[in-house]
């Protein structure tokens, strides 16, 4: 009863904290939102604004920079990993739509 | 006669208000080029290019201005053109928030064609969303007043606070429109005002909805995109069709410049009214809403998404950019984009950029521009 009285007030303290001000956390890790820009922004680059894969490689430059991008210009694909366990794809669609996060 | 007289009192004004521009010719296919004399203009224009194009360091740094592309349209012609760091011609850019007064445009080109009412709730167009989001109207997104509790941040800001950055990248990648409209609120929706690239996004996918019930497929090159010749556009959505319309829309300078040519035009192209009759007039006045629940920390007043160089006397806001027309107004993208609307010189100026560490100072770089053109 007690555990369930103190995730309450918890609970009430950090729905009053966002109330005041407190900024919403989102559940990304940074690797996350590294291989994300890595892998979309850098399909963008190469595909839809067809610069070289050098200018892209800097253009999509983030801190941290832990991503590996590497690009398929035949399958129009732009894939970036961090470490073992994160890594995002991005896929050119057609001269309409660009390109897609997976 | 008396009769004949008052039908013209009455129709000849109404005639007059709905008519389109003429012009010589429209750059459906190819803008006219026509460059300043580079003697006679030869001082303005090492004024305008010292400020716009000298680099700073070494590119790794990203420092300074680092202009791409530089376009100012004078009656309809090309008078000056250059791009940088590798950029031409053909190469499409990123818009980043330019995106987001095209978005309105295409909000615009909606009404126009019967596809949707600006006071209708965006459920209309969204069946799979009820409850209390059904109180945002069409209009909200386009003047940042869904009321929705976003976080706008970019890379200098904390990543995971910013509503943006996970959108993009993170968490709500996948379905975009979820992630927009899953914010609580903060205020009643049409009563607080708050720059969002969610309501942005909210927008063109509701504008897309909409006009693919009217007109079909790819419906925004069909009522807008063709029609003015911005053949190399793209508009990336998410992996579920949201539309990325408040920041990934990618043209050529010269396709970004026909937007602004289009609003310059009042909204006609050809003799073809492409937005509605007062649409570009209602963009480019500032909204009740900014006047009415704006922070202090914006410093230029917006209409539909359109950053206007007007004084908002209710806050104290003077014309953000004193040596320029009252008339001008701009899309305003990060790291330097910009389409300006300068309709008292006839002026379309286009700025794609990738400024990371500094902002340009659009006071200067739109009075160099204009000089070049006088």
């Amino acid at each position: 009863m007690k555990r369930w009285l103190a995730l309450g007030a918890l609970a009430l303290l950090v729905s009053c904290a966002d109330v005041n001000g407190t900024p919403r956390t989102f559940a990304n890790s940074d690797l996350e939102l590294a291989v994300g820009n890595g892998a979309r922004m850098g399909c963008s680059c190469m595909y839809v604004m067809q610069m070289s894969e050098s200018y892209c490689r800097a253009w999509i430059l983030a801190t941290p920079d832990v991503a590996r991008v590497s690009f398929d210009a035949t399958a129009k694909t732009a894939e970036a990993a961090a470490f073992v366990s994160w890594a995002a794809k991005a896929r050119y669609v057609d001269d309409q739509h660009g390109c897609v996060l997976e | 006669m008396r009769l004949l007289s008052l039908i013209v009192a009455v129709a000849l004004p109404t005639w007059a208000q709905t008519t389109c521009p003429t012009r010589s010719s429209w750059p459906t296919d190819a803008w006219p080029v026509n460059l300043v004399d580079s003697t006679a203009k030869a001082a303005q224009v090492k004024t305008l290019e010292d400020y716009a194009f000298t680099l700073t360091g070494a590119d790794a740094e990203r420092l300074g201005l680092r202009t791409d592309a530089l376009l100012i349209i004078k009656g309809g012609v090309i008078k000056y053109e250059r791009y940088g760091r590798g950029y031409g011609p053909t190469n499409r850019h990123i818009s980043w928030s330019v995106a987001k007064s095209i978005t309105s445009g295409l909000v615009g080109a909606a009404v126009l064609h019967g596809a949707l009412s600006i006071d209708d709730s965006i459920c209309a167009y969204l069946p799979e969303y009820s409850g209390k989001v059904c109180d945002i109207k069409v209009k909200d997104p386009i003047t940042f007043g869904t009321g929705l509790d976003w976080q706008e941040g970019y890379e200098h800001s904390s990543y995971q606070t910013s509503s943006v950055i996970s959108m993009f990248f993170g968490v709500g990648h996948r379905d975009q429109l979820k992630h927009i409209l899953t914010h609580r609120f903060y205020a009643t929706p049409g009563t607080g005002w708050r720059y969002s690239t969610g309501d942005a996004e909210l927008a063109a996918t509701v504008a897309k909805r909409a006009l693919e019930a009217k007109v079909g497929p790819n419906p925004f090159w069909t009522v807008l995109f063709d029609k003015i010749g911005m053949s190399n556009v793209i508009v990336e959505e998410d992996a579920k069709g949201a539309v990325l319309g408040g920041s990934h829309v990618f043209a050529t300078a010269r396709d970004f410049a026909r937007f602004g040519y289009l609003f310059l035009n009042d909204g006609c192209w050809n003799g073809e009214r492409l937005l509605p009759q007062g649409w570009v007039a209602q963009s480019t006045t500032v909204s009740a809403l900014f006047k009415a629940s704006a922070g202090s920390n914006v410093v230029t007043p917006a209409g539909y998404s359109w950053w206007l160089n007007q004084a908002v006397p209710e806050h104290g806001m003077p014309k953000p950019w004193p040596d320029v027309p009252g008339d001008a107004y701009t899309a305003d993208g990060h790291w330097g984009q910009f389409i300006v609307v300068v309709p008292s010189e006839d002026v379309v100026i286009m700025r794609l950029g990738d400024d990371r560490n500094d902002a340009v100072d659009l006071n200067r770089l739109i009075s160099y521009s204009l000089e070049v053109v006088r």
